[in-house]
Parts: C-alpha cells; sequence; structure tokens
C-alpha cells in the first residue's frame, strides 16, 4: 500500500497544493480578496481568521461549494485542476474534507461508517457481497496503521466525540489513498475544518497525533481553527486571513502567540486591558468596578457558580438597563450559555437569580424561566427560533395566546388584527401577518421572533448570535430594539461570536475561554481589540501568561 | 418518522391592513384560491349527490337512506375525532379503531356475559379506553419512542383481547336501552347517534380553533423544540391527545353496540383506513392545511354515500376496502401538493 519511492515525475516535489489568486465577490462583498495558499507534501498548514475573514470562503471553493471569482488557479501536485472544483467530487482532485459536523451515521457501525466511500455503485454491483469479516480485519489494520484504537463493531453514535472525530479523519485520509493510486503516489491533501471546537481540551493530543502521521505519510494537511493552542502544536506554518485577504504567512517557529493575535486582529493588546477574574467575588467587584452609567441599575439577572454543557463555574451580574456582551470563539462555552441559563440544558449546576426569584440552574426549565420573565432568541432560527409553516401572526403571538380569549373563545380574528399592527412597528415587510413564516426573509423573521419576546415585557433577554442570517439594515434595527429596551430598563446578555457587533451594542463585555468567564475587557470596544482579547484569552489557556513576542 | 405527520400551511381567514400584497390585488374579482381550495370537496360532495341520484333515484335520492347513512356512519363519525389532536401534535395512533372494537366487546361482554347493567358497563368501558389511550401516551411520551409503531403494537393487543374476551364468538342480546339512546331514537328524522357526533364534532372544532391549547398544539406539531423552548408542555400536550383519543375511540365502540345490537369481534381494517381518508381528506377542506373537525366530519360522510352509492349501484363490498385505500393516497398527496403550492404562493407574496 505504500507509494512507490522511485520513479516519481519530475514534478513530483511540487506543492501538494497550490492556489494563487482565489477571489470570492458576492454581489458588492468582497469575501475574499485574491489570496495564494500554498501547502507542501508533508506540511500542515493552519488557516487562522476571526469570523468573515474569508476562512470558510477560502474552504468552500476548495471544496466547490462555491465558484471563485474568474482569474484564480489551483494546481493539485503540479497538475493544473479547472475551476470550480467539481461540487462533490473533491477528492477526486485529491482534497479530502472533514468537517466540524464530521458527517457520520451514529446508528451504523465504525466499520461501515469508515467504507462507505466504497459503497458509491450503480446497478448490479450494488448487490454484490460484502464480507464484513475482511472488512472488519480491512479496518483494524488501517486503525492500527494510524496508531487510533478504534472497535470496527461499535456503533458510532455511542463513540466519545473525540473517538467520533478520529473516526471521521482516519476515513478521509484512507479515502486519499484512493487519489494517490491514480496520482503516482504523489500529493493528496486533507482540510480540517474546526474539527477540535468540542473536543475535551485532553483527549486533543489523540487528533494532533492522528494529524502527524497522516502528514508523515506524505499528504497536505489544511487545518482551520479557532484554537490557538491547536494551531501552536501541529502546525508548521500559518497563513492568515483578515478581512478577506491575506494580510501573513509565517513559520509557526518564528511567530509567538503574541504576534499570531495581532496578525488576527490587527491590534496588539495590553495586558492589562482584561481584569483577570479568579473567582466569583472577584467578577461581582469587577463588574461593579466597571459600573459606566447604563451598568448602575439594579441586578436583573445574576448567575454564581453556574457549570453545565461546556460552561464551568461562571459569574456574572446583569444590571437593568445594561447590554452584557459575551465575547468567546465556537466552542469557548459561550455558545452554551443563553441555553444553560434559560434552563434548557440538562445537567445544569449553580445558582442564579433572576429579580426577586433565587434558585438553582436545575429548577429552571424554559417554562419556569418565561414565568420569571426571561426570554430567550435562540441563534438556529429554523430549528429553534420559528415555525417557518405557520403564519407570522401565531409565530408572533404564541406566548401570548391568552390575551386573546373573549369569553372562552380565542379570537384569531384579534389576533390577525394586533400582529399586523406589529408588523408596523417592527417594521416586518411585508405588512401582512397573515403571511406564512417561510415566506419572510431571515432579517424579518428574527424581528417576528423577537417582537414575540418582547410582547411579553421581559426584564431579562438571552440573545443567541441575534443576527445571524440578518442583512445589515435589519441588523442596524435590531440593535437599536434591543438599545431601547435596554432604557426601558431590560438587562440583555448578548452572546455573539460577531466582535463588530459586540463592539456596537454592548455597554461591557466579558471574555470567554475554555467554558469560564476570563475577565472584563476595558472599554472602549472595537472589533480588532475583542478579537484580539479573545485569541488571547484563547491562547494563553486559563492561567497562562500570554508571551509578548518581543 | 419525523415529528411532522404533514406540513401545515397558514391559517384560514383573509389578510387584513396594510393593503393587500400585489399578488392578491391581482386575483381580486374572481374567487379567491384560498376559497376555492377551501370548498372544493363540498363541492365535489354535490357532484357525488347529484350524479347518484341520477342514476339510482329511487333507491339513493331518499330522505331514507340518508338518514340512514347519518345513523349509520356515526361510528365512524364519532372514531376520527378521536385522531384530530394526535394528528395536530404530529402524531399517528393507529391503535384507536381497535380501541373501538375491544371497548364494543367489553359493553357486551360486560352486560350480557356478567349480567352487569347497561350504564356501569357502558362507564367501564370508557374509563377502559381511556387507560388505553394513556398506555399509548405514556409509553410514547416517557421512552420518546415512535408513536406509528407503538400504537400498531398496542392496537394489535386491543385486538386480541377483543377477540380473547367473548371467546371469537358476537355477544347478542345487549340491553336495548343502548339502541334506544343511540339508533332509535330520531331527532329532526335523524337518530341520535348522528347528533352526538354532531356535538363531538363542535367541541373538536372549538378546542382546535378557539383555544390556546389548539393553537399550542400547532407548534407541538411543527417544531417540538421551537414549543419547547417557547415554554409549552410538549410531553403533557402529547400525552393528553393520546388519552382523549382513547376515550373518543370508546365512545365511537359503545355508540357500534347501540347501532348493531350486539358485539362482534371483528378485524378493524378497514375502519381504521376510513377514518385516516377523511382525517387527510378533512386536512384538505374547509380549514385547508389544517387536521379541522369540519373538515373531517364532512369528509366521512363524503365517503359513506360514495360508498353507499357505489353499493346501490351494484358494487361489492370489497369495494370499500379499495375506495377507503384510494382515497387515503388521494388525500395525503392532496395535501402535500396544496402545501407546497401554497408556500410558493406565499414566498412568491412574500418577495413582492
Amino acid at each position: 500500500m505504500e507509494q512507490a519511492t522511485s520513479g516519481r515525475p519530475a514534478h513530483a516535489n511540487a506543492p501538494a497544493l497550490e492556489a494563487r489568486n482565489l477571489a470570492k465577490t458576492f454581489g458588492a462583498f468582497r469575501a475574499l480578496k485574491g489570496v495564494d495558499l500554498e501547502i507542501g507534501e508533508a506540511e500542515v498548514v493552519s488557516v487562522l481568521g476571526e469570523n468573515g475573514s474569508g476562512k470558510s470562503t477560502l474552504v468552500k471553493i476548495l471544496s466547490g461549494y462555491h465558484e471563485p471569482d474568474p482569474g484564480g488557479s489551483l494546481r493539485m501536485s503540479g497538475v493544473e485542476v479547472p475551476l470550480p472544483v467539481p461540487l462533490g467530487q473533491a477528492r477526486t482532485v485529491g482534497l479530502s474534507f472533514v468537517y466540524q459536523d464530521l458527517g457520520l451515521a451514529g446508528e451504523l457501525q465504525v466499520v461501515e461508517n469508515l467504507f462507505v466511500g466504497q459503497r458509491v455503485t450503480r446497478g448490479l454491483r450494488s448487490a454484490a457481497r460484502i464480507d464484513w469479516r475482511s472488512e472488519r480485519r480491512h479496518a483494524r489494520e488501517i486503525f492500527a496503521r494510524y496508531g487510533v484504537e478504534l472497535d470496527p463493531s461499535a456503533q458510532v453514535g455511542r463513540l466519545r466525540p473525540t473517538s467520533q472525530a478520529l473516526l471521521a479523519i482516519v476515513r478521509a485520509a484512507y479515502e486519499l489513498r484512493d487519489y494517490r493510486e491514480h496520482n503516482r503516489g504523489a500529493g493528496g491533501v486533507l482540510v480540517l475544518d474546526e474539527p477540535t471546537v468540542f473536543l475535551p481540551e485532553h483527549e486533543k493530543v489523540f487528533l494532533f497525533d492522528l494529524v502527524r502521521r497522516i502528514s508523515a505519510e506524505g499528504f497536505g494537511v489544511l487545518f482551520v481553527s479557532h484554537d490557538m493552542t491547536a494551531v501552536r502544536e501541529i502546525a508548521h506554518r500559518a497563513v492568515v486571513l483578515r478581512d478577506g485577504a491575506k494580510v501573513g504567512d509565517v513559520l509557526m517557529e518564528q511567530a509567538s502567540d503574541a504576534d499570531l493575535i495581532e496578525l488576527v486582529s490587527g491590534h496588539r493588546l495590553d495586558r492589562s486591558e482584561i481584569e483577570r477574574v479568579t473567582g466569583g467575588a472577584a467578577a461581582r467587584d469587577s463588574a461593579e468596578s466597571s459600573d459606566g452609567a447604563a451598568a448602575s441599575g439594579a441586578v436583573v439577572f445574576a448567575a454564581h457558580g453556574v457549570s453545565g454543557g461546556r460552561v464551568r463555574n461562571v459569574d456574572f451580574e446583569l444590571h437593568a438597563g445594561e447590554i452584557l456582551g459575551i465575547a468567546g470563539l465556537l466552542g469557548a462555552g459561550s455558545e452554551d450559555l443563553p441555553y444553560l441559563l434559560f434552563g434548557d440544558l440538562p445537567g445544569g449546576g449553580g445558582e442564579v437569580s433572576i429579580g426577586d426569584w433565587r434558585g438553582q440552574v436545575s429548577q429552571l426549565s424554559p417554562r419556569e424561566s418565561i414565568r420569571h420573565g426571561v426570554a430567550l432568541v435562540p441563534a438556529d432560527r429554523k430549528a429553534h427560533g420559528a415555525v417557518p409553516e405557520l403564519p407570522v401572526s401565531m409565530n408572533m403571538l404564541s406566548l401570548s395566546l391568552e390575551s386573546f380569549m373573549h369569553s372562552r373563545f380565542l379570537r384569531l380574528d384579534r389576533l390577525l388584527g394586533v400582529a399586523n399592527e406589529r408588523t408596523e412597528e417592527y417594521d416586518v415587510r411585508p405588512r401582512d401577518a397573515s403571511l406564512s413564516m417561510s415566506s419572510l426573509s431571515g432579517g424579518n423573521q428574527q424581528k417576528v421572533v423577537l417582537a414575540r419576546w418582547l410582547e411579553r415585557g421581559p426584564r431579562v433577554l438571552l440573545l443567541h448570535e441575534p443576527t445571524q442570517g440578518v442583512d445589515v439594515a435589519t441588523r442596524h434595527q435590531i440593535y437599536e430594539l434591543m438599545r431601547e429596551r435596554a432604557a426601558q430598563g431590560a438587562g440583555i446578555l448578548w452572546v455573539s461570536t460577531d466582535f463588530d457587533e459586540l463592539a456596537a451594542v454592548s455597554h461591557r463585555i466579558l471574555i470567554c475561554a475554555y467554558g469560564e468567564i476570563q475577565g472584563v475587557l476595558a472599554a472602549p470596544y472595537s472589533r480588532d481589540k475583542i478579537t484580539s482579547a479573545v485569541y488571547s484569552a484563547t491562547a494563553g489557556g486559563a492561567a497562562r501568561e500570554v508571551s509578548t513576542g518581543s | 418518522m419525523t415529528t411532522n405527520v404533514e406540513p401545515s400551511a397558514d391559517e384560514a381567514g383573509p389578510a387584513k391592513a396594510g393593503g393587500p400584497p400585489p399578488a392578491a390585488r391581482r386575483s381580486r374579482g374572481r374567487l379567491s384560491p384560498r376559497l376555492a381550495e377551501a370548498s372544493l370537496l363540498p363541492f365535489a360532495f354535490l357532484l357525488v349527490i347529484i350524479g347518484f341520484s341520477i342514476a339510482r333515484p329511487d333507491t339513493f335520492f331518499q330522505w331514507s337512506n340518508f338518514t340512514s347513512i347519518f345513523g349509520l356512519n356515526s361510528v365512524e363519525f364519532i372514531l376520527v375525532m378521536a385522531l384530530l389532536i394526535p394528528l395536530t401534535n404530529g402524531d399517528l395512533d393507529l391503535s384507536v379503531a381497535e380501541i373501538s372494537g375491544m371497548t364494543a366487546v367489553l359493553v357486551g361482554w360486560l352486560n350480557v356475559n356478567q349480567g352487569w347493567a347497561i350504564v356501569p358497563a357502558i362507564l367501564v368501558a370508557l374509563a377502559v379506553g381511556l387507560l388505553c389511550g394513556a398506555l399509548n401516551g405514556w409509553i410514547i411520551v416517557r421512552f420518546d419512542v415512535n408513536p406509528f409503531i407503538i400504537t400498531l403494537a398496542t392496537g394489535s393487543i386491543f385486538d386480541g383481547i377483543a377477540f380473547w374476551l367473548p371467546n371469537q364468538q358476537t355477544i347478542p342480546g345487549i340491553s336495548t336501552h343502548l339502541a334506544d339512546w343511540t339508533v332509535l331514537t330520531h331527532v329532526l328524522g335523524i337518530p341520535l347517534d348522528f347528533w352526538y357526533g354532531i356535538v363531538l364534532m363542535l367541541v373538536m372544532f372549538y378546542v382546535l380553533t378557539f383555544t390556546p391549547f389548539g393553537q399550542r398544539a400547532l407548534f407541538v406539531g411543527q417544531s417540538r423544540e421551537v414549543a419547547r423552548l417557547s415554554g409549552f408542555r410538549v410531553s403533557s400536550t402529547r400525552f393528553w391527545a393520546f388519552v382523549v383519543a382513547g376515550l373518543i375511540a370508546a365512545l365511537s365502540g359503545v355508540i357500534n353496540d347501540g347501532v348493531l345490537g350486539a358485539a362482534t369481534p371483528q378485524n378493524q381494517g378497514t375502519l381504521l383506513l376510513s377514518v385516516y381518508a377523511a382525517a387527510f381528506l378533512g386536512f384538505t377542506t374547509i380549514q385547508p392545511g389544517r387536521f379541522n373537525a369540519i373538515g373531517a366530519g364532512v369528509s366521512v360522510f363524503f365517503l359513506a354515500i360514495a360508498v353507499n352509492g357505489m353499493n346501490l349501484l351494484g358494487a361489492q363490498s370489497y369495494v370499500q376496502s379499495l375506495f377507503y385505500g384510494i382515497f387515503l393516497v388521494v388525500a395525503v398527496v392532496a395535501s402535500r401538493v396544496i402545501n407546497r403550492r401554497r408556500a410558493a404562493a406565499a414566498a412568491a407574496r412574500g418577495a413582492g
């Protein structure tokens, strides 16, 4: 199975991947501005960049999902690949992808998942006999070669997340060997898109070992990640993107974390700008010490030692009239916080107080939270926020049905009338609440979701990525709407990975990494400063000091 | 099976305020598509009646024929109402016909074989139906398992009990009081059992359309996640829907004894098919895009009259199976197509 070492063609030493001038324009927006990328054989290259830097556009061009603007080129092991890469066929040009969503069938066995690529057959070949015993043996050989401990007959859904990630990566590497056999035994690039995000810190080492073994076989690896520790661990070189352009291409051994963070964010952080927090008391102190005019209201919501999901031992206080931003990278735990505080994640612990009510997180449920005046606007609008098939009126007023009861009859006509008024008030277009939710644009749908919660006059709003998939104009309407509500005395917890947004709306920003609140960022805020702070917190680990580089 | 039995579309009732969007303006002056859709089935109903009346004026187009259809189909009429809340919740209950059959046998067995008075026998049968529903609901909600398979299985259990209890024999001689309370007493020339169905239909119409419960059930059926994050009691809504379904199914079983004067253990496949055909046919009419009580009620009699007409034309009894099967397929496909068209139309209006 090992590739031939002799008789390689002349361009065998060409880079495994060589992209020139890749660009992508969406309407007037230039998501990627002519980026070059080179990955040598056996080289691990990391692409760094914050959200919106063009990272995912680059990956999507390589996978064939996006057609790049004309003028770019791609060579794999020296062979010109016509662009766009045929969608779903990236493997045939030597690119294999593992995404954060691993693409495994959880109900099936390891061996069935591993060889799924060979099951793509037609006609009578689909009825060919599969010898499971030899397939399992073959799977064991592959796992042994990559030093991965997996039982071929285990059910994938029961494996630990780390084992699932290992399986997905082994499968991708195995699939690349096919390409090699047709390519004189050279080339092949494995693309890992945020594979470590949701894995426990101490298990990531297995993944690093695997990636090293794969790269030792001569495959190029493109490692896309926010995780500075992981990048530092396995990448030889880092390509940094900012606002769609390449701003750095550095050898890891020559760059300090601070250098990288400055490249990513365009901002060099003064360490004193993050007020370190060591315990709950300190968090409260710092919350009080940084009291601006807005944070001086009464505490409407407080968390004391709250844990659950990826959140560990979080303390904070949210004041009436305050928008409290939580900045963290994906996987930092911040994405679980709103749901945990709303009582929607099982197994939570710690204490919360909502207004006068005090209790354990485990006592909360969405129903209970709503009763205490808490609202949750989830990130995934399609799955959690609204029902696309039902009309706007129902989606908007589903929490206030009781107020439309008149002598034991729910008056849907009045409900529709009020909903139509609200479309005016919240500028939902078109102004027709009888339309089904699915006929609205993302921005208008989000305004309906917000209107539903605001109808109840909540004193606490938990927002998770509230402007995801929302157009720019609506985005600013939503900011304005939330500022108004805060001014009227609501406390708003705003969790987002859009740091531009957090800089624009937050009165106070907490930095989250490793499931913990790392500290309060000192005002004034800018996107670059938040980015820098978040990456520093992530790169430094919970306790490590960030080196200053020079 | 996913949580959705059927995607439902936006609510009935004309748009107000804000001015009609362009597409609506264009269609003004003609019959609105929504109204046309809602009245399609009643229109077909009328055509069927006219057709059979011309073909068989002496037998079909007689008041007595209609009253007997009304009286004889009250079991289906009542039973279809059992399906509506679970269907709105996104749950299929396939055991209702067997609950109906089992409770019918139970009333006969208690009343005739055990010598119970008819009223306690009925009350026990209703309680048993309720418990059967509770069993379904508990298993499905507690263990988060597929209601389709579970009710298929429990239905088979109830069916087995129905045959086992009377040792596979028909139980004749059920108290004539029951017949008095159902088929023998006429109001406006139509047997009393039909009016029970009417009352139940109106109650169900009220619950589904005019209560917050009914509207929340729509959310439960469309998206469990959204419903849960809205603080709705998803599990309890689903559980109680099965309980109510069991109770209504038992009621239809009791009525069946009154209509027949005897309890016969029998295969309930055709009954189940006919009520599902009616429920899905009802989905396309009156309040299109919703499992609605009046649409379901109208559909029961549409199917019954069509079968009656064909029988009078000389068709054999197997025509029922054929006919219900065909209509279930047609109704499900039609409701799907209606929803797609409506979604597309709504998207076009929304974009405009």
